[in-house]
């Protein structure tokens, strides 16, 4: 017996595609993170997914047991970061990417560290449990993935997610990473400038030369765009991934903390008071906290040194552009701060915009491009032009760097070089590639080693190996060494030297199985939330049609079961939500069969197909209805 | 040899081609591999990046002479007159005391900077007017050593 809403949906499986799944925009910032959304108005929106809010921390902390539920994101996590200051990640953000044995990483933190296979950062945590900053990332991904599938009732595959623009390749394959480990398919990693302008862009519909100035919690980025006919070219980005917001805390912590005996537990209250005393002196002269008084001098005082800092990078962005600007954009929770404006300004010489947040313009534009490249006919026409951040080359003689893709190199780019072997008979050449704009080796960024083998043993300088960069739309880089006689190749896509191992990755998608459980539950509340709506739908529009087919009885029973569905739906129990579609479907199954046979009898009677809706019927009830109407 | 003006559609010339911008911007709206469906993406990436090449040696004066020579047959690289390398020696010598006496280096550059616009206008008289083009390739290598003469110059105060 057909129940009524299988006959209901027009184009079933085409619809459910339609109407299920989404393409978001992700903001993974260090302080905060955002998701946002492109709607049929063509508009990008912010979605509240942590306490009412846009802004979800990018805190993760872990529990106590490692089982379901055990890791906690967002402000509860923060909550406990001042009693659990080992097990509660902050700001990891400025670990993605990065080696253990990097200076920064040990000046960071209160973390406990493990020691690890290929000198990625480990985090030990509560139970012994190791997590690296891609897992830790990868869980703040996925709270943003299912709080938004719950907010809009929908399916959350696709992502664009932001990265600054200075993230070097490492930190850009982490990320990526981590959004694969979440379940979702990165369909860009996007230059956070650049999505700033991209929401800026469509806003104002102007055209010019534009720098944004995105000071964030740990990152800064600057980044020059041309914006004409509909396209966005970057045309230069600069900045320092270890630079922002964060630092601003540290600094006035710093001096709350002046001769006091630090502890893990008091340094992290001492940073909590100066984030908020920042925060509160954007507004206030001065302000207690700590049990003393905080000017805005003395804020100002301590954060001006790394203030100045961003002047190197803009300087170097316009110098490389080497043209005038009409308008600077402010991006990132930091250009809140007073002094920050003031100082753009005097850069600049003219005043900043400000007017969308500039904590969610960088979301905003994310969806905006999520939109781009995944609607059929987008809401907006325009196509961005990126451009590699930092030069990528080869280490030659003598531990020089030859560059062979400048920095700001419109993507996707590719170079081609040729060496020649230096010794006789040489069969083996070593390819080293480097990332940075100095002329020493040591001075660059390790990307990736690796030995093309099998060339033909011949006199040196005879042998010739051309080696090919391919950057893709990503920024990610894959190189090609080829020996020109022989044909002999090989290809990789770098794997940093620092980064995660094949088997690394292979165990983080093992044990993001773990979460499995907790996804299903998530995944069947979402599948059946969108049934019950499909349903209530259908009945609706039946009762409407076909109500006279009914006694009022068996309409107010009817529409009893419909309330008790629709009440069901606004908890979180999907077992009890699937109950009450049955109970729906089996209450309606009579009604459902006497609409069948209304239009099996109206097609019987000759009644042309206009007459009887067939978009309204399922494939089966089709087929029946056009094998009886062909008799 | 790719014709890297026939790419882009703009006649060959030593001077930047007129309406070089719009049809960049308009080829990269038709080839730009987010524009179009996913099966034709890999071959959009190879076309997008051949694009952006042309684009890039069109864009730079230097390296739009030095196409140009190459498509006109003059190969490999060409030889540096021995006085040629001398100077060069010699403005080196110059910069290297300006800044340990922490003389004025903006002076020196200013110097580069017009033996540099010099020769590029030589190319151009040479290249226009059916020159050796022999010759012209030879001034035209001179141009990237006052490049980065002026790359560590202008760098250097930028990174102050």
């Amino acid at each position: 017996m057909p129940a009524l809403f299988q006959i209901s949906e027009p184009g079933e499986s085409h619809a459910k595609e339609a109407c299920t799944t989404g393409a978001v925009g992700i903001d993974l910032g260090t302080t905060n993170s955002l998701v946002a959304i492109v709607l049929g108005d063509g508009k990008p929106r912010a979605l509240a997914v942590d306490e009412g809010s846009t802004l979800l921390p990018s805190a993760v902390h872990y529990g106590e047991g490692g089982g379901p539920g055990s890791v906690v994101v967002g402000r509860e996590a923060r909550r406990r970061a001042a009693d659990f200051p080992h097990d509660t990640i902050i700001s990891v953000k400025r670990f993605m990417g990065r080696s253990s044995a990097d200076p920064e990483t040990r000046r960071l933190s209160p973390y406990r560290f493990a020691p690890g296979e290929s000198g990625v950062v480990r985090f030990l945590v509560d139970g012994g449990r190791v997590v690296n900053p891609v897992e830790v990332s990868a869980e703040i991904l996925r709270a943003l993935r299912t709080r938004a599938e719950e907010r809009l009732g929908i399916r959350v595959q696709q992502a664009v997610i932001t990265v600054p623009a200075y993230f070097d390749d490492a930190q850009r394959q982490a990320t990526k990473e981590a959004g694969r480990l979440a379940g979702l398919e990165v369909l860009r990693l996007l230059n956070e400038p650049t999505a700033a302008a991209l929401a800026y862009g469509l806003d104002k519909r102007s055209r010019g030369m534009f720098a944004v100035y995105d000071l964030g919690g740990g990152t800064f980025d600057i980044s020059i765009l041309q914006l004409q006919e509909g396209i966005f070219e970057v045309k230069a980005v600069g900045g320092d991934s270890a630079l922002g917001g964060d630092d601003f805390d540290r600094a006035l912590a710093e001096i709350l903390l002046e001769g006091r005996q630090r502890t893990p537990r008091l340094v992290r209250e001492a940073i909590d008071a100066a984030k908020a005393a920042k925060e509160e002196l954007t507004r206030a002269e001065k302000v207690e906290v700590f049990g003393r008084t905080v000017t805005r001098a003395e804020l100002e005082g301590a954060i001006w040194p790394l203030i100045e800092k961003t002047g190197v990078a803009v300087r170097r962005a316009l110098k490389d552009v080497g043209a005038k600007i009409d308008g600077v954009i402010l991006v990132g929770g930091s250009t809140r701060v007073p002094l920050v404006r003031r100082y753009v300004r005097e850069l600049f010489g003219m005043e900043p915009l400000a007017d969308i947040d500039p904590d969610e313009v960088v979301a905003l534009g994310a969806a905006v491009q999520a939109d781009l490249l995944t609607a059929e006919s987008p809401q907006h026409d325009v196509l961005l032009l990126d451009v590699t951040p930092l030069s990528l080359g080869l280490e030659t003689m003598g531990g020089l760097a030859e560059k062979l893709l400048l920095r700001n190199t419109t993507i996707p780019a590719n170079a081609t070089q040729e060496f020649t072997t230096f010794a006789d008979g040489q069969t083996g050449m070593d390819i080293h590639v480097v990332q940075g704009e100095r002329e020493l080796v040591a001075d660059c960024r390790s990307l990736a080693k690796f030995t093309l083998s099998g060339i033909p043993p011949l006199p040196a300088g005879l042998a010739r190996v051309a080696v090919t960069f391919q950057v893709d739309a990503d920024g990610i880089l894959s190189v090609t060494a080829r020996e020109q006689l022989t044909g002999v190749s090989q290809t990789i896509t770098v794997k940093p030297s620092h980064g995660l191992t094949d088997e690394e990755i292979e165990r983080m998608l093992l044990s993001s199985i773990e979460h499995a459980e907790e996804d299903v539950q998530a995944r069947l509340l979402i599948d059946n939330r969108v049934e019950a709506q499909r349903i209530l739908k259908a009945t609706e529009k039946q009762l409407q049609q076909n109500g006279d087919l009914l006694l009022p009885e068996e309409r107010t029973q009817i529409e009893a079961q419909m309330a008790a569905l629709m009440l069901a739906t606004q908890g979180t129990d999907h077992h009890a939500i699937h109950a009450e579609i049955e109970k729906l479907d089996h209450a309606s199954a009579e009604f459902a069969q006497r609409v069948m046979n209304r239009g099996i009898e109206r097609a019987l009677k000759g009644h042309s197909v206009g007459e009887f809706d067939q978009s309204e019927m399922s494939p089966h009830a089709k087929k029946a209805y056009e094998a009886l109407r062909d008799k | 040899m790719l014709d890297k003006f026939a790419l882009l559609g703009v006649p060959q010339g030593f001077d930047e081609p007129e309406g070089l911008d719009e049809k960049f911007r308009e080829l990269s709206r038709k080839l730009h591999p987010d524009r179009v469906p996913a099966a034709q993406r890999l071959r959009a990436v190879e076309q997008m990046t051949s694009l952006n090449d042309a684009y890039k040696t069109l864009k730079d004066p230097v390296r739009r002479a030095e196409h140009l020579l190459a498509l006109r047959g003059v190969q490999g690289e060409p030889k540096m007159s021995p006085e040629f390398l001398e100077e060069t020696l010699d403005d080196r010598e110059r910069l290297e005391q300006a800044k340990t006496s922490g003389g004025s280096v903006e002076e020196l550059a200013r110097g580069v900077r017009e033996k540099r616009d010099q020769t590029l206008a030589a190319v151009r008289e040479l290249v226009q007017r059916g020159g050796d083009l022999a010759q012209a390739a030879e001034l035209l290598a001179r141009m990237r050593y006052y490049a980065r003469y002026l790359d560590e110059v202008e760098g250097r105060s930028a990174e102050i």
